[in-house]
């Protein structure tokens, strides 16, 4: 039995790198959060904690593992911890099959920026999409809590539906990519005029695009459809009975989860790793910085969709339960459907020319 | 052995004791969450057999979708052990104890059977009569060709089972 | 092309009958019984159709296949489903969803025609579950009962139990033989020890939807619980449909394998009558007894199929025509009398001739035909039943079958005289029968008394089974 070593040691530091990578960005995200806020308010946001308040989160993380660990007596011990774990496992997860970049070499090996290049890549991710309903449904029904247990049930509920409609959406646009693997995907994209930019997947499918982001709302628990954990509806929500490191686990896996969204996002509709007006082919012999630059193209894009996801929540009011539930499947799924036939027939126009 | 055998060793006996779990479990949402496990080792079988779309598949429908209904039905029903019904009596749980027996010698006797089933061909075991060891078929592509080629007829067919399910669910669950 | 369509042109007429309904849904506001209207009609031209442009053949590669046997059962099941139907009428006059009554009740009869027409064994187990879904959603039909809803509830589970079972039979076949198309396993079947366990597994689903003992529990509940409509097409039709691919399997596919199931057959049905007559004789609800009264019943056919000729297979096919005329005549009268009074049990009908004669002798002939007493077609029935069985030469089988039948007198016409005999102080009030309730009880005397004196139904059915 021989195993390749290097190999698991490769996939070993990629993998520490990126889960401390995300570790961080959910940190800087709760400051971010707060500053945007502020902004968008007309003040001024925490500036206390170092320059622009920049070891805010730091303090936040303290006081969360400084506080009291209570767990209620008479809920189930281990549900309860198994909920925010959950959450965070599955929000970590999604991250396995994403293309960080191109591949860099070391020592003389090939290493792909990407942790696993499966070629069912996209259905990857909806199965762990799927998967992260139940952290948060456990949380709730472990709470030994009526209130949380509905709201619990409700954010299960909203969950599975706009899981419906973001497939539905990407399956028009696995019609013009043809592969399931995410790194095909961008590499399909990469492959558009003007240095990749016309080969974006958002310039082909703007309504697929729009439809994924709306569900990618959804499945974040974001505003306009965070009724789950809104303070003024069910008290709070599931992670109501949930306080210091644990609730510090729901919260940072919202955030890891709207991180992961907006990478996702950004690789299947914007190109990934693609540095836009810059024809990477031309520029091989660059090694590692041509890596490098793609790194630092799809940080960008996902630090702007990070700022979408902040920016609508202030901007847009909550939607009230069966309002949401009507959007979901009243109108994103026949819209998802819909677009899914235009492009079908239009993919199978253009082939038959 | 090699990687291969060792994992599947460990899968079969994840599968097994997640399963036995979920019918000895006292509470009702443990046992859900031993079948998630279940789903998980079967899932791994299917990755062993280059079945790939499968695998993920029975992810997403299996564990993640239908799992989670039974989760809000348990939720909702909130059942515990003073509402359960009397246990059995004893002659009942011998006579199953005794069915179960008989139907373990009578798997055992048909499953060794199977030895004929297997094929020596340079050294390595091949199955007479279905494809193994040569796992082109379970790609996403050949699948879907295959399915919608020579298996198009019982594929409409499921889908108007859909169509009729749903309606009947909406029926019984409409509220007026 | 059109000899595509019209190869498939019984399950391409209920298709059409299913969007019809749809788009007669979905159309303006219908009172009931212009619906009601509409849809017979439409049930009626289904089933004159299938009389006409027959032809045979394969299609889909082999997913498909049909012959004029075949085109035989599908007209006695949409002949039975028409009959129900008109028998529902009063029933459903006053029902909210009529609409999703039929579109339901008729994607289970496409699912029985594609699993009869299957020549692969995944057309057959999906045609099963077609044939199973939408039923268990119709068995809850009686919306304010709780016995309706525990019906369909006991009849989803039971029913996904057996479908398990039944799959793994088939994955184990397909492993040991490597193919599901039925004109090519016979040759690859070498009766080895997986085979036989794979084959018992399919035999546990089959005798689950044909209610066999010891797979017989959810029967009696599911047969009281649901409405009486849906307890008969579930009777007669949906027994009918997997009695017609028993046969049909056992005799072609796994003919190798005659030995084993032959010694199965033996012993199923002597279970199946004896306990069958047994619990019957104690039952007070009369869908509850009609439910048992089916199990023997069922325990009489596996008789017949165990004698593996064609003398077999016409006898079955010849039974489950004169049993859907009896039963179904049975069950109108007790449809017309739950829907105008409620009343269900066997002692509500002391005194029944009183009050309503007609349907008190339509009644009376139906159970007659049910036990087997001559002229009616059910003396005839079992007669050859008991000849195809007596093939083998297993005088023991026949015996008992026949102490059975004596047994089973008693009960049936226990009611008989529970009807023109016994007292009653609160008889069951004169029941007004529409016009198409009575057309189909008419339609069932009928046949019950012609299908065993007009010797021509028997001979064409001899004809048609002549490759087995």
């Amino acid at each position: 039995m021989n195993i390749d070593w290097i190999l698991v040691l490769e996939k070993f530091i990629l993998i520490a790198v990126v889960v401390f990578a995300s570790l961080g960005i959910a940190m800087y995200e709760t400051w971010g959060e707060r500053k945007i806020a502020a902004i968008l308010q007309d003040r001024r946001g925490p500036n206390r904690a170092g320059p622009f308040g920049l070891f805010q989160p730091l303090a936040d993380g303290l006081k969360l593992f400084m506080k009291e660990e209570i767990i209620p007596n008479s809920s189930n011990k281990f549900l309860f911890v198994l909920g925010p774990s959950l959450a965070m496992m599955a929000a970590m997860m999604t991250s396995a099959v994403i293309p960080w970049g191109g591949t860099i070499t070391v020592f003389d090996r090939q290493v792909s920026l990407q942790i696993a290049d499966v070629n069912i890549g996209v259905l990857y991710i909806f199965a762990v999409v799927s998967l992260g309903v139940y952290g948060i449904m456990i949380g709730g029904w472990a709470s030994n809590n009526k209130f949380s247990l509905m709201a619990a049930l409700r954010a299960a509920s909203q969950a599975i539906s706009y899981e419906l409609a973001m497939g539905l959406s990407l399956i028009a646009l696995l019609f013009m990519s043809g592969s399931l693997s995410m790194r095909q995907i961008v590499e399909n994209q990469m492959a558009g005029d003007w240095g990749g930019f016309l080969g974006w997947n958002f310039l082909y499918q703007p309504l697929g695009f729009l439809i994924f982001l709306v569900a990618a709302f959804a499945e974040c628990n974001r505003t306009p459809f965070d009724l789950p954990e809104a303070e003024n509806e069910l008290n709070f929500g599931y992670h109501q009975e949930y306080s210091s490191m644990k609730l510090g686990f729901y919260l940072f896996a919202e955030y890891i989860n709207m991180f992961i969204s907006s990478v996702i996002m950004a690789t299947l509709f914007f190109g990934g790793y693609d540095m836009p007006f810059f024809n990477e082919a031309a520029h091989a012999d660059w090694g590692n910085w041509l890596a490098l630059i793609g790194t630092v193209a799809l940080m960008a894009k996902v630090l702007f969709f990070i700022f979408l996801f902040m920016w609508v929540r202030w901007t847009i009011p909550r939607f009230r339960y069966d309002q949401l539930m009507d959007l979901g499947w009243k109108k994103l799924v026949p819209l998802a459907l819909a677009n899914m036939l235009i492009t079908g027939a239009v993919v199978l126009w253009l082939e038959s020319k | 052995m090699s990687l291969v055998e060792i994992i599947f060793w460990f899968l079969s006996g994840l599968a097994l004791i997640s399963a036995i779990m979920v019918l000895l479990s006292k509470n009702p949402v443990h046992s859900v969450l031993w079948l998630i496990a279940v789903f998980f080792a079967i899932s791994g079988h299917y990755i062993l057999l280059n079945a790939q779309f499968l695998a993920i598949v029975n992810l997403i429908v299996y564990a993640g979708a239908i799992m989670v209904l039974f989760l809000f039905v348990i939720m909702l029903m909130n059942q515990n052990a003073e509402t359960e019904p009397r246990s059995k009596s004893t002659w009942i749980k011998l006579a199953g104890a005794i069915a179960g027996g008989c139907l373990l010698i009578v798997v055992v006797a048909a499953v060794r059977d199977s030895e004929n089933l297997i094929q020596n061909i340079g050294g390595k075991a091949y199955a007479k009569t279905a494809v193994t060891t040569h796992g082109e078929i379970g790609l996403i592509e050949n699948l879907g060709r295959v399915l919608f080629t020579q298996y198009v007829v019982p594929f409409e067919i499921s889908s108007v089972l859909f169509l009729s399910a749903m309606v009947g669910a909406v029926v019984i669950g409409k509220k007026d | 092309m059109l000899n595509a369509l019209l190869l498939m042109k019984q399950e391409l007429a209920v298709v059409a009958i299913i969007f019809i309904l749809l788009i007669l849904k979905l159309g303006k506001d219908r009172s009931n019984v212009t619906f009601l209207n509409i849809v017979n009609t439409l049930l009626l031209l289904n089933v004159v159709a299938g009389f006409f442009w027959n032809s045979e053949g394969v299609l889909f590669n082999e997913m498909f296949r049909t012959n004029p046997l075949m085109i035989l059962e599908k007209n006695i099941l949409s002949l039975g489903t028409l009959i129900i139907s008109m028998q529902s009428y009063s029933w459903l006059k006053t029902h909210k969803h009529v609409p999703e009554f039929y579109i339901l009740l008729l994607s289970t009869l496409l699912g029985m025609f594609f699993m009869i027409s299957g020549g692969n064994l995944l057309m057959f187990y999906l045609g099963l579950e077609l044939s199973t879904i939408p039923l268990a959603a119709v068995a809850n039909f009686d919306l304010t009962k709780r016995q309706s809803s525990e019906a369909a509830m006991k009849l989803i589970i039971s029913s996904a139990f057996s479908s398990g079972l039944l799959l793994f039979g088939m994955s184990m076949l397909y492993g040991t033989t490597g193919t599901l198309i039925f004109s090519q396993l016979p040759a690859a079947l070498n009766g080895s020890d997986l085979q036989i366990f794979a084959f018992v597994l399919l035999m546990a689903g089959f005798a689950f939807k044909i209610s066999v003992v010891p797979f017989h529990l959810w029967t009696a509940d599911v047969y009281e619980g649901a409405p009486v409509a849906v307890t008969s097409y579930l009777s007669v039709i949906s027994k009918g449909a997997v009695l017609f691919v028993f046969v049909s399997v056992l005799y072609t596919v796994f003919k190798p394998l005659a030995g084993a199931w032959y010694n199965m057959l033996f012993l199923l049905s002597l279970l199946t009558i004896i306990i069958g007559n047994l619990f019957a004789l104690r039952q007070d609800n009369f869908k509850r007894f009609l439910a048992f009264s089916s199990i023997a019943q069922v325990g009489f056919i596996l008789i017949g199929i165990s004698g593996s000729s064609q003398l077999g297979s016409t006898s079955v096919i010849y039974f489950v025509l004169i049993y859907i005329f009896s039963n179904l005549a049975a069950f109108g009268v007790v449809i017309l009398v739950s829907a105008i009074t409620g009343k269900e049990s066997i002692s509500d009908y002391k005194g029944f001739y009183k009050t309503n004669p007609v349907l008190a002798w339509i009644l009376t002939i139906a159970l007659f035909s049910l036990a087997g007493v001559p002229p009616t077609a059910g003396f005839f029935g079992k007669f050859f039943l008991l000849m195809a069985g007596a093939a083998k030469a297993n005088w023991m089988l026949i015996t008992i079958a026949a102490l059975n039948m004596v047994i089973s007198f008693y009960y049936y016409l226990r009611v008989v005289k529970a009807i023109f005999m016994d007292k009653n102080e609160q008889p069951i009030e004169r029941v007004a029968m529409p016009l198409m309730p009575r057309l189909a009880l008419y339609v069932c005397i009928i046949g019950i008394i012609a299908t065993g004196l007009v010797s021509y139904v028997y001979d064409y059915i001899h004809s048609l089974t002549a490759p087995f």
